[in-house]
């Protein structure tokens, strides 16, 4: 929270010195890489672990792993998605 | 004049005020952003995608794939066929085979029983053979034996009727008197029982 | 450890160097990243037609030849060339896509899965090939086309089954959950089902894409900045040589991507589809 305030406060900074529309796109900019970054940690850290327990499962299990990889590609896009929202989130900030 | 209100996380706010001629100078920097969104669909995009993945799909459902799966099934079909087919040969050929081991079987058990029974003819033929030898030998024997038997008794009688003479002529010696033939007889034929005996 | 460390220094210097560097009025020198519409909007080449509708076109087309050359040729003969590329991802669909997710009565759908996933992968395919170079998914039209097409299909599909009460019944009121808890989850279920499920099909595929085409700009747009590079750092020219090998491994990564969207896609649809046809009980 402290990081984000800062960040806020150096936007305000720069802005002081902007003109409003230099300012703005200054801003969305700045909270665009922000708001990827928030949102692929999440995704990240789950697809890692979906894939880590679908080798386990293949390794444990070989015999269902087609069963396995399909229901792992099934949670892979649903976490990706996530990420995914945050990556649209990123382009309609920076660029809408 | 224009007011510019910029609102923030953590609730600062800036007011600018300015006048319009100052911000003409930037809208070179804001027409950047003010294009079509990058994110929005186009209008003829979607159109012409739309209507190609359409045409694809009614060719593919009325035409090529039903014409391709076709295909799949009859080579997997003919496959299988084949397989089966396979199978049976297999099946005949190894009933063929029982078949020909059971009359292999049935040929051989022929053959042993004929060689047992010539064997057992054989032994039979060996043992009859041999029991007439047998037989015959045990005539020859007999014979012999009754002949011998009669040669003893002949020499026996001759030893008793010399033995009775001696014994006549001895006792005529010693007592002087030819004895009595029966007496002589019955001893001489003790004796030659005993000594025959002994 | 120290050399890493040394040529990340290094590397950071060279791009601080070029991003500051001071470029004329007319042609701005070093690395900048252009307007994102001119790496995106394609003008058109005849009124209405632009680059990315031909990719459609041609992936209609390219896949509609592939399909007719293989039911051209004799099934009974061992299959060779297209009629191997064709069956081979026919029974892709079938086994690894139907199979897995809705079972045998799936198999009526293959038809329509397949075109999907064929039109899919040949639309991101043109993505990596050089001097094409742009995946006809990185625009928003065919994945928001082809969402809201999967989207009709899965709750005609679920209305025909079920009737149009016990579809909503199924969707809305999954059964199993306590009743109290109905006051949370309706309104998740029918955000989820009507709104979220087409949205997300639609965003995923379009990202995935618009994603690796712009890693591939970026990676390319800095290849040729430095070795463009016409500053008295000479060492700036050899340099180039990383972000080129980073971009060729990323384009060898983007055909993996653009195989995975088109699959992941037709999974979720025939996933959407078999949901709809079965109801959980």
């Amino acid at each position: 929270m402290e990081a984000l305030t800062r960040i806020a406060h150096a936007s305000i900074r720069v802005a002081a010195e902007l003109t409003p529309a230099e300012a703005k796109a200054n801003a969305a900019a700045q909270m665009a890489g922000l708001a990827y970054g928030l949102a692929a940690i999440g995704p990240g850290i789950g697809i890692g672990m979906i894939f880590g327990k679908a080798i386990e499962a293949m390794a444990r299990q070989p015999e269902s792993a087609g069963m396995v990889r399909t229901t792992m590609f099934l949670g892979v896009a649903f976490t990706e998605a996530l990420a995914l929202i945050g990556f649209v989130a990123f382009i309609l900030l920076k660029f809408a | 004049m224009r007011v510019h209100v910029t609102t923030l996380q953590g609730g600062l706010v800036q007011v600018r005020i300015a006048s319009d001629t100052a911000t003409g100078g930037t809208e070179a920097t804001a027409a950047e952003s003010t294009g079509p969104n990058p994110i929005a669909p186009e209008g003829k995009e979607l159109v012409w995608g739309a209507g190609s993945f359409l045409v694809f799909l009614v060719i593919m459902r009325v035409f090529l794939f039903p014409r391709i799966k076709k295909g799949m099934d009859a080579r997997y079909n003919g496959i299988r066929e084949d397989f089966e087919s396979a199978d049976s040969t297999r099946s005949a050929a190894k009933s063929d085979v029982s078949k020909y081991e059971a009359e292999i079987a049935t040929v051989r058990a022929e053959a042993a029983a004929r060689v047992d029974k010539a064997r057992q003819t054989l032994d039979q033929e060996r043992s009859s053979k041999i029991a007439e030898a047998n037989a015959r030998i045990a005539t020859k024997r007999a014979a012999a034996e009754a002949e011998l038997e009669a040669a003893r008794n002949a020499v026996r009688d001759q030893v008793a009727a010399a033995v009775t003479s001696v014994t006549e002529h001895t006792t005529q010696l010693a007592v002087g008197k030819s004895p009595d033939a029966s007496v002589v007889q019955k001893a001489v034929q003790q004796v030659m029982q005993t000594g025959a005996r002994s | 450890m120290f050399s890493t460390q040394f040529a990340v220094q290094k590397f950071a210097q060279v791009v601080s160097v070029l991003v500051s560097s001071e470029g004329g009025e007319a042609k701005p020198r070093g690395f900048s990243f252009p307007p994102i519409n001119t790496i995106l909007r394609w003008k058109d080449v005849v009124p209405g037609i632009n680059k990315v509708v031909i990719i459609a076109i041609l992936s209609a087309v390219i896949g509609t030849a592939l399909f007719l050359v293989a039911a051209m040729k004799d099934a009974r003969k061992a299959p060779k060339g297209s009629r191997n590329l064709a069956e081979i991802i026919v029974e892709f669909i079938e086994k690894n896509i139907i199979m897995e997710t809705m079972g045998k009565d799936g198999m009526g759908w293959t038809p329509f899965l397949l075109t999907m996933f064929v039109f899919i992968y040949l639309c991101n395919l043109p993505g990596i090939i050089p001097f094409i170079q742009m995946p006809a998914t990185a625009r928003m039209g065919v994945p928001a086309f082809m969402a809201l097409l999967v989207w009709v299909v899965f709750n005609a599909t679920g209305i025909k089954h079920q009737g149009f009460f016990g579809y909503f019944k199924n969707v809305l009121f999954p059964p199993g959950v306590p009743k109290a808890l109905y006051i949370l989850v309706t309104p998740i279920e029918l955000i989820s089902t009507l709104v979220v499920r087409p949205f997300s099909l639609a965003v995923r595929l379009f990202a995935n894409m618009l994603a690796g085409h712009l890693l591939l700009v970026i990676f390319a747009l800095l290849t040729q900045a430095l070795i463009q590079a016409q500053t008295q750092k000479f060492f700036l020219v050899p340099i180039g040589v990383l972000p080129f090998a980073l971009l060729i491994f990323l384009t060898g990564f983007e055909i993996l991507v653009a195989f995975l969207q088109a699959y992941i896609f037709t999974v979720l649809t025939a996933v959407y589809i078999g949901g709809a046809t079965h109801p959980e009980h």
